[in-house]
């Protein structure tokens, strides 16, 4: 049984390369985290979300662990990107959108009480975009602009934090002799890491990361996939794709929804060998999605 | 047996054009032809209206160097060097009597004198500066004498070239008995010149007399014993030696001058380009100088694009990321009405409303503390750059608000993302990811002020001046006249083909290659802006 889905996975239409999906596949279970062993730091609790009138969300109920890599997964439109937008409130710069009801608690604080100063909650829960998005500036400037926003100027603090940002995101030995260069000049999967790195330089606890490898090359998102297994010893992280190779490949925890409903939520190596819901089970051996 | 059969003989392969023709074209193509025809014609209209303008204006320089032959050949200049001397005592005196002003200012407002005792505390003064302004009167009398023996001249030039003009075309008609009798009266310029030139000596014996009398007058000069205008008082004694140093040079220049010496074509250009006046159908000669415009343009502009940068800028970064759904509905929809109101109607408004509300502003007594207060001028540099700004606003509004739309929204998703607040994105991103669209529709802003004509002709006052810049800000009070105005208010009045005609083109073809380059420089600029964005 477990051989014939763990192949099923690998032949999944989403995946842009075939060729070198099985090897990855066969990967997974042993990259992941036992599970069970880590803390809860995010409660979702009955979230109910609205874009105006449209109901984009109903009744989401789940905890994500810190330190671990969990992944949403599910069909277009089946609300993921909308519940990981929620987790910083990137949704209060769209007009029209609500939460009717339900609460997020991020170590048992409820983000969305007023009294709750939504900058401070950015620079704790940092996020990475489907399409990279550096600044047309520098390099070094990307990278300081959230220390700089912060008021930090010290140039010994802020070089220092150029380097172990782009050193956690693996660039710095790509980019090192053209810190001040502009960001456009990279090449996509470069432009991606230089993201990442911008986003790990406030020193965020909780990384979102919005389908983060959707624009990018095999050879590139194998590298910020390296850099995801990296990253989650000092960082949450949350990580929505349509890739059901890269849940695989990079989460302990996976999120299955469909139509704005959490249909399954498990580890991993659960949802994908041995999912509970006929749903699930169908998505992920790539019969509908 | 008939489907084998087609199989044998295929179907032929009809590919061949079999469209309807009209006049050799097919439909598509005179569609074609139709829209492509429409877009050339704005390359040929603006072809045309460069050429007409160079055709017109390039023969300015010509006649401009005729004109100033002429203004040498009758010893104008001569007479104008001799006047030299005279206009700069009087601009003397004039500072003389300033600083008399300033002093009856200091006895009656700082000291508390009444007006008469003021006055009284200066007739010593009175006295000085009279002698001061009378010892001109030999060089006066000389110079006007000359100038009307000058001007002879020169009529009797102009009324010889009439004549020519006359008896060339009664040729032209074919009446040579009438074309006979027109007489023309030759002028021999040396021989008329020698009243002129023979005047020299007196000149110098007066010029030396004045001297002698300014030079005797200086130490006796009077003594103030307020620092400020004691110190007013020695620049004058010092300006008034650094005149008198000047007087060998106009003697020398006097005995050099040459009414024979050529006037170069280009002469004839600076002499428009940095000419310093503009005067016409004057007795004595009329100077086509550009630059009193083109420093009135450029200080409505100035005013204009003050109020209006702040503004357009300030409400398309309101608008564009600040403002509710409702407020952007209400308030884009009203600054761009502003764009539909027509300039007449503004510069009505200027004259009626903004001019009478400015002067009775500045005639409120808290008020004056306000450098130019109370204004002299209803109708000055400033009410016109306040209508103007008006004008510029819509149009830097609309551009700088599209350069603002075109910035990724990714940009500033990913600054907030970062903990920045909503006045740090639009600092810190936004603004410099549209600057160079915001820069542009600064220049495209500009483009549209200096060409506006309505309201600067009815605004800005009209005098035809470069304003004192020694005013301090309050120059921006005083009247101006702009490029476009001269040509809205002269053009009906010049005779076609005159100087004063192809001088007002010349001046439409400064404003054309002033509007084409800024528009240039816009372009590149937009250009530049779209490549960095990727």
């Amino acid at each position: 049984m477990v051989t014939t889905r763990t192949a099923s996975v690998s032949l999944a239409p989403m995946d842009s390369t075939p060729s070198a999906a099985p090897a990855r596949a066969i990967n997974v279970p042993q990259r992941n985290e036992p599970a069970g062993s880590a803390r809860t730091l995010i409660e979702i609790s009955n979230l109910d979300f609205f874009y105006g009138a449209k109901q984009a969300l109903f009744d989401n109920t789940l905890m994500l662990d810190e330190k671990r890599v969990t992944a949403f997964i599910g069909p277009s439109g089946c609300g993921k990107s909308t519940l990981l937008r929620c987790l910083n409130r990137m949704n209060d710069l769209i007009d029209g959108t609500s939460i009717k009801r339900g609460t997020i608690k991020i170590r048992g604080v409820d983000i969305y009480q007023p009294d709750v100063d939504v900058i401070e909650l950015r620079k704790r829960v940092g996020m990475v975009f489907q399409k990279s998005n550096p600044f047309p500036k520098s390099i070094y400037e990307n990278i300081t602009y959230g220390l700089r926003i912060q008021g930090i100027q010290s140039k010994s603090r802020l070089d220092e934090v150029v380097e172990r940002s782009l050193r956690g995101a693996a660039l710095w030995d790509e980019v090192k002799d053209r810190l001040h260069e502009s960001g456009l000049s990279l090449s996509g999967g470069q432009q991606q890491r230089l993201c990442i790195a911008r986003a790990i330089a406030v020193e965020p606890e909780i990384i979102l990361m919005d389908e983060p490898c959707s624009a990018l090359d095999p050879i590139a998102t194998a590298k910020v996939e390296e850099l995801i297994h990296e990253l989650k010893k000092q960082f949450t992280i949350i990580i929505v794709t349509h890739s059901m190779q890269q849940a695989a490949r990079v989460s302990d925890k996976t999120a299955f929804f469909y139509i704005g409903k959490l249909d399954e939520y498990d580890d991993t190596r659960t949802i994908f060998m041995n999912p509970k819901n006929a749903q699930t089970e169908a998505y992920v051996s790539g019969r509908f999605g | 047996m008939e489907p084998v059969l087609n199989a044998e003989e295929p179907k032929p392969f009809a590919i061949k054009k079999t469209r309807t023709r009209f006049l050799g074209l097919t439909l598509d193509e005179t569609i074609q032809t139709f829209f492509g025809g429409n877009a050339f014609v704005a390359v040929i209209v603006l072809a045309l209206i460069t050429l007409f303008l160079v055709k017109e204006g390039a023969q300015f320089f010509t006649q401009n160097r005729a004109s100033m032959t002429v203004y040498r050949q009758a010893g104008l200049e001569y007479v104008d060097l001799m006047r030299q001397q005279e206009e700069d005592h009087i601009a003397l005196t004039r500072y003389l009597f300033d600083v008399r002003m300033q002093a009856i200012r200091q006895y009656t407002d700082a000291e508390g004198l009444p007006l008469a005792d003021a006055n009284a505390r200066l007739v010593a003064f009175d006295e000085w500066s009279g002698q001061y302004s009378d010892a001109i009167e030999p060089v006066r009398g000389l110079v006007s004498e000359l100038t009307d023996v000058a001007s002879a001249i020169k009529t009797k030039f102009t009324i010889a070239e009439d004549k020519a003009i006359e008896r060339a075309q009664l040729l032209d008609e074919g009446k040579t008995e009438e074309a006979a009798a027109v007489v023309i009266e030759t002028v021999d310029f040396k021989t008329e010149l020698a009243v002129l030139t023979g005047t020299l000596p007196m000149f110098k014996e007066a010029s030396v007399d004045f001297a002698g009398q300014l030079t005797a007058l200086l130490p006796t000069a009077p003594a103030f014993s307020d620092a400020v205008l004691q110190a007013r008082m020695d620049r004058f004694v010092a300006l008034t030696r650094q005149y008198l140093d000047g007087f060998p040079e106009v003697v020398r220049r006097m005995e050099t001058w040459d009414f024979e010496e050529p006037i170069p074509l280009a002469r004839s250009f600076t002499g428009f380009i940095f000419g310093r006046q503009w005067l016409t159908a004057s007795f004595w000669q009329d100077w086509y100088g550009v630059i009193p415009l083109f420093v009135g343009s450029l200080m409505v502009s100035a005013v204009a694009l003050t109020l209006a940068i702040p503004l357009g800028v300030g409400a398309a970064i309101y608008v564009n990321q600040i403002a509710t759904a409702r407020e952007q509905r209400l308030i884009k929809p009203c600054i761009e009405f502003i764009a539909a109101i027509p300039s007449v109607v503004l510069g009505f408004f200027g004259i009626a409303v903004l001019g009478e509300a400015l002067r009775a502003l500045s005639q409120f007594e808290n008020l004056h503390w306000i450098p130019g207060f109370p204004i002299a001028e209803r109708l000055n540099a400033l009410t016109a750059g306040c209508l103007l700004a008006l004008i510029a606003v819509p149009t830097i509004f609309t551009l700088a608000e599209d350069a603002l739309n075109n910035v990724p929204r990714a940009f500033r998703e990913a600054s907030f993302a970062l903990g920045a607040t909503r006045l740090q994105t639009i600092v810190k991103i936004t603004i410099p990811a549209s600057l160079s669209g915001i820069v542009s529709a600064v220049l495209l802003g500009f483009g549209r002020v200096i060409g506006e004509t309505m309201v600067v002709l009815l605004c800005a006052g009209n005098r035809i001046a470069i304003p004192d810049f020694t005013a301090g800000v309050t120059v921006f009070f005083q009247p101006v006249h702009t490029m476009t105005g001269i040509i809205a208010q002269e053009m009906g009045e010049v005779v076609r083909g005159s100087i004063h005609y192809r001088a007002l083109f010349m001046v439409g073809l400064v404003l054309f290659v002033i509007a084409l380059l800024i528009n240039f420089i816009a372009q590149k600029i937009v250009r530049r802006y779209r490549i960095s964005i990727g």
